[in-house]
């Protein structure tokens, strides 16, 4: 069986990244630099980011995202794991 | 919540310490304080629709009116579930969900006023949508009955997720003050939509056997829920080729927790 080299582990160090406020209001003050709002057609996602499935919110981290690593959309209370799509592009999947 | 080695970042919270934090009645406070201070009956003083065109307010006031019985079905219902909530997280966040709702119903029937109406809760009972009104006395008699998963099901996924869709759908096409309201309650309906998916999603993988109950549920409300859905959009002028597109996201989260 050959590995799919999507799911390879990546060990090399990740990006680190300074989150800054967006102007995002629907959590405490203290966590908003950890969200943002979908701007629509011509916007896209960071290495950082990755959309809520549920509430359709930007989830940032501090630290470029991986597969396997567990994110949470607090303005709709989702704990979330980040996969790798067909396409090769980040998303995010719930976690019951 | 939050120890001093994470600093804020949620990411790095425990699943356990993250549900705390999410369904307190603080977080609740501190978010809601962000985009509601400074606007009261939802919108900011001052700001203005200018003067509608008698049709457009004729079909505003019907679509507002709708939005009313959705959220007093909502208000009804998510203050009978605390009585028999499993734990008590949930009865704390359905709380917050009461006084979402409670706030809802109070600043459409302002909207309403705001556009001339005199008695507005006479407007609702007399524009309200007959498939709407059926879906609330249904959602109603499934709280009566205390069958939680039900209810949540009908209340927190079904309605909430096509009001979800609704609202935004809506705001983007309102006149300014219509939409400020409509904004505002969007934010509170993400908590809402969240909470219902992830508790059932939760209670169906511990209880797969209330699977196929779910789906008698769904079979039965959706029809409901869709024909007053189709209607308001009809009110809001999307155009027919749109509306697919905008049930996508409802039936998504169906999708999510298993039921096609």
């Amino acid at each position: 069986m050959i590995a799919d080299p999507l799911e390879v582990a990546d060990d090399t160090p990740r990006q680190r990244f300074i989150l800054e406020d967006t102007g995002f209001d629907e959590v405490p003050v203290k966590y908003r630099r950890f969200y943002r709002k979908w701007r629509g057609e011509g916007d896209s996602l960071a290495p950082n980011e990755v959309i809520c499935p549920v509430c359709s919110v930007v989830i940032r981290s501090t630290r470029e995202l991986r597969p396997g690593d567990r994110v949470y959309c607090m303005p709709c209370m989702s704990r979330l794991v980040v996969a790798r799509s067909a396409s090769g592009r980040l998303e995010a999947h719930v976690s019951y | 919540m939050t120890s001093p080695s994470h600093g804020s970042d949620p990411h790095r919270l425990e699943p356990e310490a993250f549900l705390e934090e999410v369904h307190s009645f603080e977080f609740w406070f501190q978010a809601v304080s962000g985009y509601l201070t400074g606007r009261p009956y939802g919108h900011e003083a001052g700001s203005s629709s200018g003067v509608l065109e008698p049709r457009a307010r004729e079909r505003l006031l019907t679509v507002l009116a709708n939005y009313c019985v959705g959220e007093t079905a909502a208000l009804e219902g998510a203050s009978g579930l605390i009585g028999f909530a499993p734990n008590r997280q949930a009865k704390i966040f359905l709380s917050t969900q009461v006084v979402d709702e409670g706030r809802h119903l109070e600043v459409l029937l302002h909207r309403m006023r705001e556009l001339g109406v005199i008695d507005a809760e006479a407007e609702v009972e007399r524009r309200a949508n007959h498939a709407l009104v059926i879906f609330k006395r249904r959602l109603l008699e499934l709280v009566a009955s205390k069958d939680w998963e039900a209810a949540i099901f009908a209340q927190n996924v079904i309605l909430e997720a096509m009001e979800f869709v609704v609202f935004q759908t809506h705001a983007k096409r309102a006149d300014p003050v219509t939409r400020e309201v409509l904004e505002g309650i969007v934010r509170d309906e993400r908590r809402h939509i969240g909470f219902g998916e992830n508790e059932l999603g939760r209670r169906l993988k511990q209880s797969p056997h209330v699977r196929p109950r779910l789906a008698e549920v769904r079979r039965e409300l959706d029809p409901l829920v869709l024909a007053s859905f189709e209607e308001t959009l009809a009110e809001v002028e999307v155009p027919r080729s749109e509306r697919p597109e905008l049930g996508r996201s409802y039936l998504a989260a169906v999708a999510r927790l298993g039921f096609e």
